[in-house]
C-alpha cells in the first residue's frame, strides 16, 4: 500500500485566463500517451461546447494518467482541472485541496496577472507545492527571464530552474512531467484509518445518477459501503467506485488513501453532494470533517422569462436540466406583471449568469428576457427584523427601513502603470475605497480596493478592460456587508409601474441612472397612438421624466387596384409584429426593446 | 350594388426616364418595344374580353407615362379598347400625363377621342425637389401643359403632388400647394413619399435628407387645411376634389367594385376573381387568378372602404357579408372614437382626418 501511494501525484494546473492552462493539459495528456495525438480533440478537459468556444474551463474535471518517468518507474498522475474564473473561487479552492501540488502557468509574454496571484495564494493557503511553468516561449515577445523574475519577486517562490515550455508547440513538456515526479510530494494518509474523502466535484449522469469526484485522504471506500456525507449527515450505499480515465470512468475495486476517483451511490441530484463536503463511512466514520467546507450561496440574482410566454414549461425543464449538473444554480418561480411567468435565478457571479443564459438559449433554443442583475441586500427593518433581499420588488418601502446593507468585495486589480489613473478613476466612480497600491515591478501595479458588488456587476469588468486596453485583470472576494444608502428605483409607463424594470441602487446614483434609463426607454418604445409619459420614481417621488410622443404617421399613402394584395400583406405583417409585443400596462413594447433598456452598459 | 358596369384600367409601362422613387412596372422603351407592347394589349383583349365585350363606364390610361405614346400609338390603343369593350356608357376617360411628354397634337388627339379627364404629374413646383425625385420636367413645363389642356377645353384636370420629398420643407410644400390651388384644378392628389424596396431611393435611403415623421405629418396637416380652405373635399387619404369631381374610376377600387386592368402588371377584379398580369414588357402574361374568399373580400372591403371619407356603409356591409361589422369590436371602436380617430354615425363608420394618417394602426387593431 505504501508503495502505491508513493507513485501517485495529485496536482492541478492554475493560471490566469488565456495563459495556456488547457493547452498544457492537452500536451500532458498527449505525452503520457494516454491519448493518441490524432484522436485527440483539442482540450479534452474542457468538454462542454461553450467552454471550448470561450476558451475557459467552467467546471472542474479530473483525469488519471500513467507516466513512466526517467527513473524507470511508472507513476499515476491525477490531473485535477480547475475553473478559471473569479465566480468559481470556492470550487477552485476545493480542487486545490484535493492536490499536493499545482502547476502555475505563467504566460511569458504577459507575466504575472491578477488571477495568477489569486490562484497562487489559494495554492499556498492549501499548502501545495507550487511548480511554476513558463509558457508560450515560442512567441517572439516571450520574456522568459522577466517572467521568472516576476514569479520570484511577486509571488515569492523560486523559479530558477522552472520549466519554460510552449504548450502549443509541444516544447519541453517532458521537463514538466519530470518535475511533477520529483517536486510534487506523494500523498500521505493512512489507508487503515476511518474514511475521509473530499468531494471536489460531481456531475449528473442519466444512467449512474450523480457521479461524485473524490480525493481519499484516509481510509478506503469500495462498492457496498454505507457512506455518510458529513455536512448534512445524509447516507448512501456505494454502488461503484473507480477512476477517471481520459475517455471515461473505469471501475475499480476500491479507492484508498491518496487516490483520486469517483463513487456512485444512487444520489439523485448534484445538490445532495456539496463540493468541499467530506465522505466517511456510516459506521466507524471519521470524527471530524476535512476543513474548508462552505455552503456556496449565489451572489447575483436575475429574473429570467421566456420571450414567448407559452414556453414557460420549457424554461423550467431547461433550468432543471442545467441544475442537475450545477448545484450553484438556484431558481424559483416568479411572476411579473410585465413579463408574465418566469424564474428568479441565483448565480455565483456575472459570468456564471451569462453562461447559464447562453446555454438556455443555445442548448434549449429559448428566447429569454432577463431583468437587470441584482445582488443580495440586507435590510434591517425598524421593527427589528432583518431581511435579505434578492428581488427589487421585495425591497421594503423607505419608511420601514432602519438600515440597509450591501455586499462589499475585496478587489485586486493588476494593471500596467499606464492605466492606473483611469482605473483609479473608475474605482472612484464605482464607490471604491482605496486600500493600497503595490508596484510589482517598474511596469505593473497591484491595486487593492473595496468595491460594492452592486457596482462590480454593473459592467465593471468591461469598463476595466476598456480603460486598460484589455490589460488589467481583476479578482475579488466577499469582504462582508456594510451599511449603505440604498433606494428602489421604479419606472412608470403611462402612470403604471413596470415591475420588471425596478432595481435597487445607491441613492446618489439614482438620479443619473433614472435619467439615462428613462431616455433609453424613450428611444426604444415605439410611438403609439397616444402619448406615453415615462417616469422614474423613488417611492412616490418622481425623479426623472420623459415622453414618447404619440405616433403621427402610419398610413399607406397609395392604394389602388394593383396594390391591394401587397398592402394587405403589409398590414398582416404589422399585425404579426403587434402580437409579439409585450403589453406593459397599456403600452406595447417589443421584447428586443425591453432587453435594450435592461442591458447594462457603461453609459447607463 | 349589382351593376354590370366596370372600370377599365390600361397600363402603359413606359417612361422617358424612371423616377427615383418609382416602384411601378415601367421603364424606358427600346426600339419597337411600344409597338410590340400594343400588340400584346391587342392579344390580351382578343383572348379574354372580345367575346364577352364587357361594358365599362370609366377608362383610365395610367402608367408609366401614357403620354409618351405617339399620336398613332395612342390612337391604336384606343381603337383596340373601343373594339373590345362596350364604351357606350362611359362617363369618365382619364389619361395620366407627364408635362415633359405632352404636345399640342397629342392633347388635341385626346380631346378628339373624348378623353375628359387629365391627370398631370407635377409633384412639386421646386426645381431642386423635382431634380431630387428624378422628374424629367420643370415647373414651367407643367404650367405650359396645364394651360394647353385648359385652353383646349378640358374641364376636369387633376394635379399630383408629393410631400415628404428629400430636401422638402413645410414652407416649400406650402408654396407648391398655394401655386396649384391658384390654378384651381378640379382634383388634387397629394401623396406622402414612400421609399419602396427596389427603387434607387431605397438603395440610398440612409443618406436621403428625408423630412422626419413629424414634419411629414405637418405637411399632411397643411395639405388638409389649405385644400379644405380652398374648397376641396378630402374624400380619400391622399385625394382631394371639388364637389362632384372625385375620380370615378379610382372610387371603384376603394369601394371594392369590379374593374378590368389590361397591360403589364395590371390587376383586375373581374367576376369575383382577382387577376394579375406579369410585368414582362412587351410580352406580359396573365400569371395569377385568385378566387377571393369570403373572409378576404370582407377584409379588403373594410381596408379599402376606410380609405374613403364616406367609410363603411354598415348596412351594405351587413348585406354583402351577412355579418355586423361592429359586432365584437364595440370596445376598441369606441376607444378609437374617444381618441378622435374614428367617426361612427348612423349607418357609417369612417376614419377622421387624424385617423386617416394613422390608419394602419387602426386597421391592424380592428380587422
Amino acid at each position: 500500500m505504501e508503495n502505491k501511494q508513493q507513485k501517485i501525484r495529485n496536482f492541478s494546473i492554475i493560471a490566469h485566463i488565456d495563459h495556456g492552462k488547457s493547452t498544457l493539459a492537452d500536451r500532458i495528456l498527449e505525452k503520457t500517451r494516454t491519448v493518441a495525438t490524432r484522436d485527440m480533440e483539442e482540450q479534452i478537459l474542457d468538454n462542454m461546447e461553450l467552454e471550448r468556444e470561450r476558451g475557459i474551463t467552467i467546471k472542474a474535471r479530473a483525469v488519471r494518467l500513467n507516466y513512466t518517468a526517467k527513473d524507470g518507474r511508472e507513476y499515476y498522475f491525477n490531473l485535477i482541472d480547475t475553473p478559471g474564473h473569479v465566480d468559481f473561487g470556492y470550487e477552485v479552492s476545493r480542487s486545490l485541496q484535493a492536490c499536493e501540488g499545482a502547476l502555475l502557468v505563467v504566460d511569458a509574454t504577459q507575466g504575472v496577472e491578477a488571477q495568477t496571484l489569486a490562484n497562487a495564494y489559494l495554492a499556498i493557503d492549501n499548502d501545495l507545492e507550487i511548480l511554476p511553468v513558463i509558457n508560450k516561449i515560442d512567441l517572439a515577445s516571450a520574456d522568459i527571464e522577466g517572467a521568472r523574475r516576476e514569479i520570484e519577486d511577486i509571488i515569492g517562490i523560486p523559479a530558477e530552474d522552472c520549466p519554460a515550455v510552449s504548450a502549443k508547440c509541444g516544447i519541453n513538456i517532458e521537463d514538466v512531467l519530470e518535475k511533477i515526479v520529483t517536486d510534487i510530494p506523494a500523498p500521505g494518509g493512512n489507508a487503515d484509518a476511518p474514511l475521509k474523502a473530499l468531494i471536489f466535484d460531481s456531475h449528473y449522469d442519466s444512467y449512474l445518477g450523480v457521479v461524485v469526484y473524490i480525493r481519499v485522504f484516509d481510509g478506503r471506500v469500495r462498492a457496498g459501503d454505507r457512506i455518510r456525507l458529513m455536512a448534512k449527515g445524509t447516507e448512501f450505499e456505494v454502488i461503484e467506485v473507480g477512476t477517471m480515465e481520459p475517455f471515461g470512468l473505469s471501475r475499480a475495486d476500491e479507492l484508498s488513501a491518496g487516490e483520486v476517483g469517483y463513487i456512485t451511490a444512487s444520489i439523485k441530484t448534484v445538490g445532495d453532494t456539496r463540493v468541499g463536503d467530506t465522505v466517511t463511512t456510516a459506521e466507524n466514520g471519521a470524527d471530524e470533517a476535512l476543513p474548508g467546507f462552505r455552503d456556496v450561496h449565489p451572489m447575483v440574482y436575475s429574473g429570467i422569462y421566456p420571450a414567448d410566454g407559452a414556453r414557460y414549461g420549457d424554461l423550467r425543464e431547461a433550468l432543471e436540466k442545467l441544475q442537475l449538473n450545477d448545484a450553484s444554480l438556484v431558481f424559483e418561480p416568479e411572476t411579473s406583471v410585465a413579463l408574465g411567468f418566469g424564474f428568479r435565478c441565483g448565480f455565483l457571479g456575472l459570468l456564471h449568469m451569462e453562461i447559464i443564459e447562453e446555454r438556455l438559449e443555445r442548448e434549449f433554443n429559448l428566447d429569454l428576457i432577463t431583468t437587470a442583475p441584482s445582488v443580495i441586500y440586507k435590510v434591517k427593518l425598524k421593527n427589528g427584523e432583518t431581511v435579505m433581499i434578492d428581488n427589487p420588488s421585495a425591497f421594503p418601502s423607505p419608511d420601514e427601513i432602519d438600515t440597509s446593507y450591501e455586499p462589499i468585495m475585496k478587489a485586486t486589480i493588476i494593471t500596467p502603470t499606464d492605466y492606473v489613473g483611469g482605473i483609479m478613476d473608475l474605482c472612484q466612480e464605482r464607490r471604491g475605497v482605496f486600500i493600497d497600491m503595490k508596484y510589482l515591478d517598474t511596469t505593473r501595479v497591484e491595486l487593492h480596493y473595496e468595491l460594492p458588488l452592486n457596482e462590480i456587476i454593473y459592467d465593471f469588468f468591461d469598463a476595466l478592460k476598456s480603460r486598460s486596453k484589455g490589460y488589467a485583470s481583476l479578482d475579488y472576494e466577499l469582504k462582508g456587508y456594510e451599511p449603505s444608502r440604498l433606494v428602489k428605483l421604479d419606472f412608470l409607463l403611462n402612470g403604471e409601474v413596470v415591475d420588471a424594470l425596478s432595481f435597487i441602487v445607491f441613492e446618489d446614483r439614482a438620479y443619473s441612472r433614472a435619467r439615462r434609463i428613462a431616455e433609453k426607454l424613450k428611444e426604444n418604445i415605439p410611438r403609439q397612438l397616444f402619448e406615453i409619459p415615462i417616469q422614474a420614481a423613488i417611492g412616490s417621488k418622481i425623479i426623472a421624466r420623459e415622453t414618447v410622443k404619440a405616433m403621427r404617421k402610419d398610413v399607406l399613402a397609395k392604394c389602388y387596384g394593383g396594390d391591394i394584395t401587397r398592402k394587405k400583406k403589409l398590414l398582416e405583417k404589422q399585425k404579426e409584429g403587434k402580437k409579439k409585443m409585450r403589453k406593459l400596462g397599456s403600452v406595447e413594447v417589443t421584447p428586443e426593446a425591453f432587453m435594450a433598456v435592461l442591458r447594462l452598459d457603461d453609459d447607463n | 350594388m349589382t351593376t354590370d358596369m366596370r372600370g377599365l384600367y390600361v397600363h402603359i409601362p413606359f417612361c422617358v426616364r424612371k423616377c427615383r422613387y418609382c416602384d411601378f412596372c415601367s421603364g424606358t422603351p427600346t426600339d419597337d418595344a411600344i409597338d410590340r407592347y400594343i400588340d400584346s394589349l391587342e392579344a390580351e383583349c382578343r383572348l379574354y374580353y372580345k367575346d364577352a365585350r364587357p361594358s365599362v363606364d370609366t377608362v383610365f390610361f395610367g402608367g408609366g407615362t401614357p403620354s409618351i405614346l405617339s399620336k398613332e400609338q395612342f390612337s391604336r390603343v384606343y381603337r383596340i379598347i373601343e373594339s373590345t369593350f362596350d364604351l357606350s356608357c362611359v362617363s369618365e376617360l382619364t389619361v395620366e400625363v407627364n408635362p415633359g411628354t405632352v404636345t399640342r397634337e397629342k392633347a388635341e388627339l385626346y380631346r378628339r377621342l373624348g378623353i375628359n379627364r387629365i391627370s398631370i404629374g407635377l409633384q412639386s413646383i421646386h426645381e431642386n425637389e423635382l431634380k431630387m425625385l428624378g422628374r424629367i420636367h420643370s415647373y414651367s413645363d407643367f404650367l405650359s401643359t396645364y394651360r394647353l389642356f385648359s385652353e383646349l377645353g378640358f374641364e376636369n384636370i387633376s394635379v399630383d403632388l408629393m410631400y415628404g420629398i428629400p430636401e422638402q420643407t413645410k414652407d416649400s410644400f406650402r408654396q407648391t400647394l398655394r401655386s396649384v390651388i391658384a390654378l384651381s384644378p378640379e382634383h388634387i392628389s397629394a401623396y406622402g413619399l414612400i421609399v419602396e424596396p427596389g427603387t434607387p431611393f431605397f438603395e440610398m435611403r440612409e443618406s436621403l435628407p428625408l423630412p422626419n415623421e413629424d414634419t411629414e405629418r405637418d405637411m399632411y396637416d397643411l395639405a388638409c387645411a389649405m385644400l379644405a380652405e380652398a374648397g376641396y373635399s378630402h374624400y380619400e387619404i391622399s385625394n382631394y376634389a371639388r364637389p362632384g369631381a372625385e375620380c370615378k374610376h379610382n372610387l371603384k377600387y376603394w369601394r371594392c367594385e369590379e374593374y378590368i386592368g389590361i397591360g403589364a402588371a395590371a390587376h383586375s377584379y373581374y367576376l369575383g376573381t382577382r387577376l394579375e398580369n406579369s410585368c414582362d414588357v412587351p410580352n406580359y402574361k396573365r400569371v395569377q387568378s385568385i378566387d377571393i374568399s369570403f373572409e378576404d373580400a370582407a377584409y379588403e372591403y373594410a381596408m379599402m372602404r376606410l380609405r374613403l371619407r364616406e367609410g363603411i356603409c354598415l348596412s351594405e356591409y351587413r348585406e354583402r357579408f351577412g355579418v355586423d361589422f361592429i359586432l365584437g369590436k364595440e370596445k376598441i371602436l369606441s376607444e378609437y372614437e374617444r381618441m378622435g380617430l374614428l367617426v361612427l354615425e348612423d349607418d357609417r363608420l369612417c376614419l377622421s382626418e387624424e385617423g386617416f394618417y394613422l390608419s394602419n394602426s387602426v386597421l391592424v387593431s380592428i380587422l
